[in-house]
């Protein structure tokens, strides 16, 4: 018992990947040991009191905003320091290895700053109707509470999520490779409300959105777009937005790259034509290999990845029964259907969606099968509503080149090794 | 940044801690104020619990600390013989420092031009004398009370409420003409939102090397992975294309909407109108497009100029490649003759983040 303790409180206590890594294979490796060891003296964990079962915890209020288990310390956002020059515009990674079913917790939801967080103080926070309308207006937060509500729930996945294996395998874990995508219930209002309280000129064709924040973060969005399935939101999973995601007002552009839903939203201007702000020319635009850059690329493809086993997510259990479990969605709709290949692509089983199908969202699938306990390569390939198969990274290397950065939705292989571990890998 | 965020909520949340800060301030500085003004360093400075050697050293416990002592970081040959030759930093030696850096270390690496205003830099070195060698600070956040917010009624009779004429809803209000220009700074290519002013190459050099070389080095060659402004023509097919406004920006008034809006880093919105102008001007200069360090640039000429890579931005033609088209059935049995084969892994790049890694990978978050 004092062992599985100390393990757990080595657990608790570390802070990085590699030590989460080891703290979590020895502790695995306790629990094996315990259950093993159950016939010749029974497991402690039934056959000794603990601490939990003797002595009364913390009363109610303690916990005024609560918290995960100090156990789950591990599951945070992380970054990739050499990726960027400063962590005000840069990029946290949302822990997919470590997270189930299809809604992301606010805490964990990607951050992708350029200018870092802005606090606001919503009593002083506007949002501003100008350009192209009968009236031009400013609305306060508590205004836009005002106006009929809609809930929704929609994936947000930056444009450049996967855009770091354009040129092979090279990040070891689910959360680096795929964690720039997040998936939440959003509470707000249609922008077509927000609009048309302005009254839209019939010269009107094209929206620039603005964020409060120190980049003052813009981008052109149709017209269309905006009037068909844009929401002004100011809450996720049912409380305020984070500060992180835009408190207290976010543009929601379903299925749309994450670049577009603007945070900390405070202007809405109308116009005939685009703007071309840095964030549409310089930046979100794909440079294929022959020189040439398509811009507006602004709809996400039909994807999925398996989140475990993943590289931070190893099969520590030996062979046997076991689950594979995998998020898929597609800024084209619902995903009809997911297929699971275990020998890198040789043969395919239909994986089962699980949870709730919604346009826009994540969906989660699993495989359940029986482990033999030898090597596995194993990839997951989905399908949405429109027949749109998700492609190969070669495919798409093929149609495009190495340097596009962006709207990388090729298939991810992970390699599961005799001891269970899981490497990031490419196949041929 | 965590550190940081936490000392100015701490300044932010109650007056009383400001006022106590204040006397712990040994300079004649508001370290409060400092805290705002020290913005502008964090681009490669590094102070509080955790800091880290970046572009330049980390801070905590500067004030006291030998010239070039810092562990590990690479300092110049001239802050070296410096702090051999017993430069000390104190108030007055920091001082001097920060009102004009190589005026004082010629051959320093700290390419800041300096604090020009005295008030300035006595604010930051208040700021910087709050941080023990430990990175604790004085700046120790006091708990919050937390209190339910009292509401309170605009009106006395919510039928009195008067409702505007405008919309469905009648919600918000008109926005004021001043309120409007206030935010709408937006610059298009066609010139629609360019501002009345003007700034020469010359003008613009020197702006750029007092806010913007920090970050985008001298020639905007880029330090760190802070982006690149100027070379990279002819690089777009390379295996490592080098994306500039000269290389691969579309259109000039991006720069001008981007820099106004945005830039320097630390300090947006502090920039007038014509030093825009000449900070423009002298990207255009950077990048070759101009050659004529007197030519001054104005909404006059600015929507005469095109930059060269315009013309290779495409629609997005995605629905036309290969894979997009071949939306049938896929294969599930039987899909290749011989097993898959591992050509590529990785963990021997070994660039994922942990505790201990230095490697760095390729590609960058744009």
């Amino acid at each position: 018992m004092k062992d599985t303790l100390h393990n757990r409180t080595r657990l608790v206590g570390s802070a990085t990947r590699r030590d989460f890594l080891t703290a979590g294979l020895a502790t695995g490796g306790v629990v094996v040991a315990a259950s093993r060891s159950a016939a010749a003296a029974g497991d402690p964990a039934i056959t000794e009191i603990q601490d939990w079962n003797r002595y009364p915890g913390d009363g109610v209020a303690e916990r005024p905003y609560g918290h995960p288990s100090p156990y789950e310390k591990h599951v945070i956002r992380r970054n990739v320091t050499w990726l960027t020059a400063d962590t005000r515009s840069s990029v946290s990674f949302t822990p997919l290895h470590a997270l189930d079913g299809i809604i992301t917790p606010n805490g964990l939801c990607f951050e992708r700053h350029h200018a870092g967080i802005a606090e606001i103080d919503p009593g002083m926070h506007r949002l501003m109707i100008n350009g192209l309308v009968d009236t031009e207006l400013v609305f306060t937060v508590a205004d836009l509470k005002r106006f009929p509500r809609v809930n929704r729930v929609h994936f947000l996945e930056c444009a450049a999520n996967s855009g770091m294996e354009w040129r092979g395998a090279q990040l070891n874990g689910c959360q680096y490779t795929h964690g720039m995508v997040h998936c939440v219930m959003y509470t707000g209002v249609s922008l077509r409300h927000v609009l048309e309280e302005a009254g839209l000129k019939t010269s009107a064709k094209w929206v620039l959105a603005e964020g409060a924040d120190a980049a003052a973060m813009t981008r052109s969005i149709p017209l269309e777009k905006m009037l068909d399935d844009c929401m002004v939101a100011y809450a996720m999973n049912g409380e305020a937005l984070r500060p992180e995601q835009g408190y207290p007002l976010r543009l929601v552009v379903p299925g749309w790259e994450g670049n577009m839903w603007v945070k900390w939203l405070r202007r809405l201007e109308v116009g005939d034509q685009p703007w071309m702000q840095r964030e549409e020319t310089s930046k979100y635009t794909d440079l294929l290999a022959n020189g040439k850059a398509r811009r507006f690329t602004f709809e996400m493809d039909v994807k999925s990845v398996i989140t475990s086993p993943s590289p931070q997510a190893p099969l520590l259990h030996g062979r046997g029964q076991t689950v594979i479990s995998g998020i898929a969605w597609s800024g084209k709709g619902t995903i009809k259907r997911v297929d699971v290949t275990l020998d890198g692509g040789r043969n395919w089983t239909t994986a089962r969606i699980d949870g709730p199908s919604m346009s826009k969202a994540l969906h989660r699938f699993y495989l359940d099968f029986d482990w033999s306990g030898s090597p596995l390569l194993i990839q997951s390939r989905a399908i949405d509503e429109t027949g749109f198969v998700q492609p190969t990274k070669d495919e798409l290397r093929a149609a495009r080149g190495e340097n596009s950065i962006y709207h990388n939705n090729g298939i991810q292989t992970w390699q599961v090794k005799a001891d269970g571990m899981v490497d990031n890998v490419e196949i041929s | 940044m965590s550190r940081f965020r936490d000392g100015f909520i701490a300044l932010a949340l109650a007056a009383t801690v400001t006022l106590s800060l204040s006397s712990f301030a040994s300079a004649a500085g508001d370290i409060a104020a400092g805290e705002k003004i020290f913005r502008k360093c964090t681009a490669c400075h590094n102070i509080g619990v955790g800091a880290r050697n970046r572009v330049g050293p980390e801070l905590n416990g500067v004030i006291g600390r030998k010239a070039a002592t810092a562990p590990e970081y690479s300092y110049s040959q001239a802050m070296i013989n410096a702090g051999e030759g017993g430069l000390v930093w104190s108030v007055e030696t920091l001082t001097k420092f920060l009102h004009h850096p190589k005026g004082m270390v010629d051959g320093t690496r700290m390419t800041f031009a300096g604090l020009k205003k005295p008030e300035e830099i006595a604010d930051v070195i208040a700021y910087l004398s709050a941080f023990a060698a430990d990175g604790t600070s004085a700046t120790a956040r006091t708990k919050e009370v937390l209190t339910e917010i009292v509401h309170k009624s605009q009106f006395a009779n919510a039928a009195d409420t008067p409702i505007p004429d405008h919309g469905i809803y009648h919600l918000g209000r008109k926005a004021l003409p001043d309120e409007v220009s206030a935010w709408n700074i937006d610059v298009r290519p066609d010139g629609q939102g360019l501002p009345v002013g003007h700034g020469t190459v010359a003008q613009g050099e020197q702006l750029f090397t007092e806010n913007c070389a920090v970050c985008h080095g001298d020639f905007g060659e880029g330090v760190g992975r802070w982006p690149v402004l100027a070379g990279g023509q002819e690089s777009l097919k390379d295996d490592r294309p080098v994306k500039t406004i000269g290389s691969y920006w579309p259109y000039l008034s991006t720069v001008y909407d981007y820099v106004r809006r945005a830039m320097p880093f630390g300090n947006a919105r502090s920039m007038s109108n014509d030093d825009v102008y000449a900070l423009t001007a002298y990207l255009l200069y950077l990048n070759d497009i101009i050659n004529d360090e007197k030519f001054d640039l104005s909404n006059k000429n600015f929507s005469s100029f095109h930059l060269p890579n315009e013309a290779n931005f495409i629609p997005d033609t995605r629905h036309q490649e290969p894979e997009y088209a071949s939306s049938k059935e896929p294969c599930m049995k039987n899909c290749k003759a011989t097993p898959a084969k591992i050509i590529g892994r990785a963990r021997v790049l070994d660039v994922t983040p942990a505790s201990d890694d230095k490697n760095q990978g390729q590609g960058s978050v744009e």
